[in-house]
């Protein structure tokens, strides 16, 4: 589903800043993957070279098969928005539509009418839960609500690759259990692949492999037990 | 504001340079208009003072009796007054050269010899005098002209020159030159002297003056001799110092100078819109930063003060800047007023290029602080009392605005309603600073429901823009519905701007209507021949012989004399129109209002009774019945009301009288309109084509027929006009800025919203999609929200504006299809100015944006 070969994601000119020193990563479809790694290790730049938002320096980002250097913009956008959800730790919701149509956004930017769109979106919300906070606005959420919007959102085109960016960074341990949860029944009934930014062991824990990145580097590539161990159970 | 507090604020301007050159830019434009208009009003006031004290030279008094003169033994009296050192009898004649493409000339007829001792002439260093003074005075023909009018035509002492006068072309001997100082530097140099016999002769002026300019003796005081002056002279002779007769100059032309001051302020008042809408933004953008500063422990009022603090440095830069730009703007300013103020009411002036003067510097730059200040203080305010803990949280626990509360409505619909009853039932001339305060009593009630009107609009034309334009269009107007106070400054600024159009092209178009009414049934005469292409000529008339020759023609049934005037009327002045009452009856007796027909008809012709019109009545409160008292140059005349009538040429009202009567009171039978009436048939083409023919080469004749006289009547209205439609240019400049600068700063402030969209998925095409979207929803909720405005301050036009100005209401008149025509304008033009920053939008970095609160 992914494949990264001899990345390099580099800022600014002369003696720039290496964010990334040729990575070479393969993720398989329905894989669960955690990054993990201090502060400034590179983990948000391959997040956001995965879903086609930078440009590697040097090397390739494959997604699904697709060379995303390939592709225009618009074919990044496409692919994004067909074949990718994103979860953020700050859930990036529009304030000023409802929960409803926080959900709908991509299917109605994707062309598909009002109603149509509404009644996918509806039916998303229910499953994570939310069926009587559809005409809710973020404000009147709380943070886990919040993230549960921002996870229809991301699944509501059922695409095949699912990245989170810390997302139970905002939530308490309690709130942030749930949302694990919740991302772990989905993704075994949708059978995406979900690779997930995260400082949280716990959140790692539902993973079945889990890479640690320093300085840009990949430093390891472990199977996780626990998540091994709860998937061969 | 502390200096660390200046840091925080000079980092910001750093990051949002735009939003702060769009800022300034919103206070600069306003300063400059403001300062462009006031500062041409000076220029054309120096110009009227400085035309008036080089006519007037050394003297200290004049006499004078409005624009009909007076007879010529007032001369001796005022002569044989102790403390009078020097008196010069004069005569201005503004006449038509006949040189071709050659303007006007102004003609001093004075006694050359006296009159030296009181005006500058310096005459050409090789004619030390006239040049034979015997010869000069001898011929009546002889002229002293200019040397720029000279030198312009190739003129020499010892030349013809051809003028019309009263009794036709004639050829005048240039008899000497004074240079373009003193005397010479009025009306653009187009300027002669001739002895004032031989003018009152050939200008048709009888024995009368128009103005005897004096000088007091040491001993006796200005102002002794002045009420003596007063007490020795009949009542409708005036004494007055020459720089008043300057004042009197600028009254004349106060509608127009009200009109331009009413402008800058709408101009200056869109600017406090821009800075609300900005600063409410900044506060919006800066929430996150204010809950930082409120939690480490900064004060609610430096927070207030730190935001203050922006608006007058901002303030003193854009108004610092507004100024200059002003300073350039005012010649093209001073030009349009110069030229409406000669074309419309006749006046001459002397070209004075715009200076800078201290104290309308002043003036501008602290109304430019003040409306910074002002347009800062709510978002400063808000600023100061954000919750730090709410501050501190994402953007999506922000708050949601409770500026649609019933309390704001119900105190927006209380003060429009106030202002509503105040316009319609308080009583005129309660002074300007009342009048106008209706006025700003609306404006302010409109800003309160603003939000609320904003939201409403908004509402309603969501799912339209839902269909149209899909999830961008409801985005679009989503965030007006969420957030209308933040959206209502732009349509504010909006608001104010088509407010003035739809109302101001509501005003015109009420005042065309009611002129083609009056000129169908007032101005019915079969051809009109006029002395000037003006409204009318302040100085050059017909003799009565004009009328005489073409009441000789055979196609011709009546011919009717007609002198209008303007004369001292209580402390004002009104005009007069003095024709033959019997044929005017014939025409127009239906247009008489009011009183009995029979009375009317029986007292009228016989010179027993007047019709004043509309606006005269209202001006001074006089009903049928009532007596209206002229002083005239030969003593009182006082005569009752017969009937109304509707007049529009001139702003203070007119009287109309018989021809007879004004002659016998005024000792003037000059005419400047000969109506005539044809016989059953003719052919009023071909009879102006004779009528032409008679006055070719003698009088400075434009014969209209009825048509093209009701045709030129429109394009004079539309000439007046010429400074409302500014007044439109500059409401539609500034309220195209105020959308770019909202584009501008809205795409600053919804970087993240665009960041998530391109997240998700959206195409930079769809990210300008919404940013178009977003100002065609503006655009049209403005034409909404300003057609709306536009219904109040409509009845404010056409009733207080309208008295103010022209002394008379207007009907009230909805511009309906204008509106419709508008629509399709604003949002090109919104969709202009919008795309500078949809193509900004495109240009967000995602990353980045995502991560921006």
């Amino acid at each position: 589903m992914i494949e990264l070969t001899d990345v390099t994601r580099s800022y600014g000119t002369g003696s720039a800043v290496l964010a990334l020193k040729n990575i070479s990563l393969s993720v398989g479809a329905a894989e669960r993957v955690a990054v993990m790694g201090p502060s400034g290790s590179g983990k948000s730049t391959l997040l956001n070279l995965i879903c086609g938002l930078d440009e590697p320096t040097t090397g390739s980002v494959k997604v699904d098969g697709v060379e995303l250097s390939g592709l225009t913009d618009d074919g990044r956008t496409r692919l994004r928005r067909e074949k990718i959800g994103m979860i953020f730790q700050t859930f990036n919701l529009l304030p000023t539509l409802t929960a409803l149509e926080n959900v709908a956004l991509p299917l109605r930017l994707q062309g598909l009418s009002k109603k149509d769109a509404e009644g996918r979106a509806s039916s998303m919300l229910s499953h994570v839960g939310l069926k009587g906070r559809v005409i809710h606005r973020p404000d009147e959420l709380s943070g886990g609500e919040r993230q549960r919007v921002a996870i229809a959102r991301a699944l509501i085109f059922r695409p095949p690759l699912l990245l989170g960016d810390e997302p139970t960074g905002n939530l308490d341990s309690h709130t942030g259990a749930e949302i694990l949860r919740l991302l772990d029944d989905l993704q075994q009934e949708y059978q995406s692949t979900l690779l997930m930014v995260t400082h949280n062991a716990e959140a790692a824990g539902y993973c079945n492999r889990v890479i640690t990145l320093h300085d840009g580097e990949i430093v390891n590539d472990v199977p996780c037990g626990a998540a091994v161990a709860r998937g061969q159970g | 504001m502390t200096p660390a507090l200046w840091q925080v604020t000079s980092r910001q301007w750093r990051t949002h340079r735009l939003r702060v050159a769009m800022t300034t830019l919103g206070i600069a434009l306003g300063v400059a208009v403001f300062f462009a208009v006031r500062t041409a009003n000076a220029a054309l006031l120096d110009s009227l003072t400085l035309t008036v004290e080089r006519l007037a030279g050394k003297s200290t008094l004049e006499v004078t009796a409005g624009e009909t003169g007076f007879p010529e033994e007032t001369l001796d009296t005022v002569r044989a007054t102790p403390g009078v050192q020097l008196a010069e009898p004069v005569i201005e004649v503004i006449v038509h050269t006949a040189f071709q493409d050659e303007g006007n000339l102004l003609i001093l007829g004075v006694d050359t010899t006296g009159d030296q001792q009181l005006r500058q002439y310096e005459f050409d260093r090789s004619q030390s005098q006239i040049g034979d003074p015997l010869t000069y005075l001898a011929d009546p023909r002889s002229i002293l002209l200019s040397q720029a009018f000279a030198d312009r035509h190739g003129l020499h002492i010892g030349d013809h020159l051809p003028l019309f006068t009263s009794h036709g072309k004639m050829d005048f001997t240039v008899q000497g030159l004074f240079k373009p100082t003193g005397v010479g530097e009025v009306f653009g140099g187009n300027i002669a002297v001739m002895d004032i016999y031989s003018a009152q002769t050939v200008f048709g002026r009888g024995h009368n003056f128009d103005r005897i300019d004096l000088m007091n003796t040491p001993a006796v005081p200005v102002e002794e001799l002045q009420k003596s002056l007063h007490a020795r002279l009949p009542a409708g002779i005036e004494v007055m110092r020459p720089e008043m007769a300057g004042q009197a100059l600028a009254n004349a032309v106060t509608a127009m100078r009200l009109g331009m001051l009413i402008t800058s302020f709408i101009a200056l008042l869109v600017g406090v819109y821009i800075i609300f809408n900005s600063f409410t933004i900044a506060v919006n953008q800066r929430w996150k930063e204010i809950g930082i500063l409120r939690a480490i422990g900064v004060e609610r009022g430096k927070i207030n003060a730190m935001f203050m603090g922006e608006a007058a440095i901002m303030g003193v830069v854009g108004s610092g800047l507004g100024i200059a730009v002003g300073y350039y703007l005012a010649s093209g300013a001073n030009r349009v007023m110069g030229s409406v103020a000669a074309s419309v009411y006749g006046i001459v002036s002397t070209a004075v290029a715009p200076r800078l003067h201290a104290d309308l510097v002043l003036t501008s730059l602290a109304l430019g602080v003040a409306a910074s200040l002002g347009g800062a203080w709510f978002p400063a305010r808000a600023a100061s009392y954000l919750d730090p803990i709410l501050a501190l949280h994402n953007i999506e626990a922000r708050q949601r605005e409770s500026a649609v509360g019933f309390g704001r409505t119900a105190l927006g619909i209380t003060l429009l309603a106030i202002s509503m009853l105040l316009i319609q039932y308080s009583p005129s001339g309660v002074g300007l600073v009342f009048e106008f305060s209706y006025a700003a009593l609306m404006l302010l009630g409109l800003t309160i429901l603003l939000p609320t009107l904003v939201h409403w609009a908004a509402r309603a034309i969501r799912p339209a823009m839902d269909f149209v334009g899909g999830s961008e269009g409801a985005l679009a107007v989503d965030a007006m519905i969420q957030s209308p106070r933040r959206s209502a400054a732009t349509v504010g600024a909006l608001m104010v701007g088509l407010m003035f159009v739809f109302s101001t092209a509501s005003y015109i178009q009420s005042y065309k209507h009611m002129i083609d009414r009056w000129t169908r049934e007032m101005l019915n005469a079969d051809l009109v021949v006029a002395t000037s292409t003006l409204l009318r000529s302040t100085s050059y008339h017909f003799s009565e012989d004009l009328g005489n020759r073409i009441a000789a023609l055979p196609e011709v049934q009546r011919v009717e004399n007609v002198r209008f005037t303007i004369v001292p009327y209580r402390d004002d002045t009104a005009a007069i129109a003095a024709q033959d009452m019997d044929g005017f009856l014939a025409r127009s007796a239906n247009a008489v209002l009011g009183g009995n027909r029979k009375t009317v008809n029986d007292l009228l012709p016989r010179g027993q009774g007047v019709l004043v019109s509309k606006n005269f009545a209202a001006r001074w409160r006089a009903r049928v019945g009532d007596r209206v008292h002229l002083n005239t140059p030969t003593g009182a005349l006082d005569l009752p009301i017969l009937g109304l009538v509707e007049d529009y040429r001139s702003d203070k009202g007119t009287i109309f009288l018989d021809r007879a009567v004004y002659k016998h009171f005024w000792k003037d039978d000059a005419v400047d309109f000969v109506d005539i009436t044809l016989k059953p048939g003719e052919s009023p083409p071909a009879v102006k084509q004779e009528i032409q023919r008679l006055t070719a080469g003698s009088e400075h004749a434009i014969v209209y027929t009825n048509s093209e006289f009701r045709n030129w009547i429109g394009s004079l209205v539309d000439t007046f006009f010429i400074l409302n439609y500014m007044q439109l240019v500059v409401a539609v400049i500034v309220a195209v800025v105020g959308i770019a600068n909202t584009l501008i700063i809205s795409v600053a402030e919804r970087r993240r919203e665009f960041g998530i969209v391109r997240a998700i998925g959206g195409y930079c095409s769809q990210i300008r999609r919404m940013v178009l979207l977003e100002a065609f929803s503006i655009s049209v909720v403005g034409v909404i929200v300003g057609a709306i405005a536009a219904l109040f301050n409509i009845q404010f036009m056409s009733h207080t504006v309208s008295t103010i100005l022209a002394g008379y209401d207007v009907p009230f008149y909805f511009p309906w299809k204008l509106i419709l025509e508008a629509f399709p304008a604003v949002i090109a033009v919104s969709l202009l100015a919008g795309w500078i920053p949809a193509r900004h939008a495109m240009q967000v970095p995602v990353i980045e944006a995502i991560g921006y609160e």
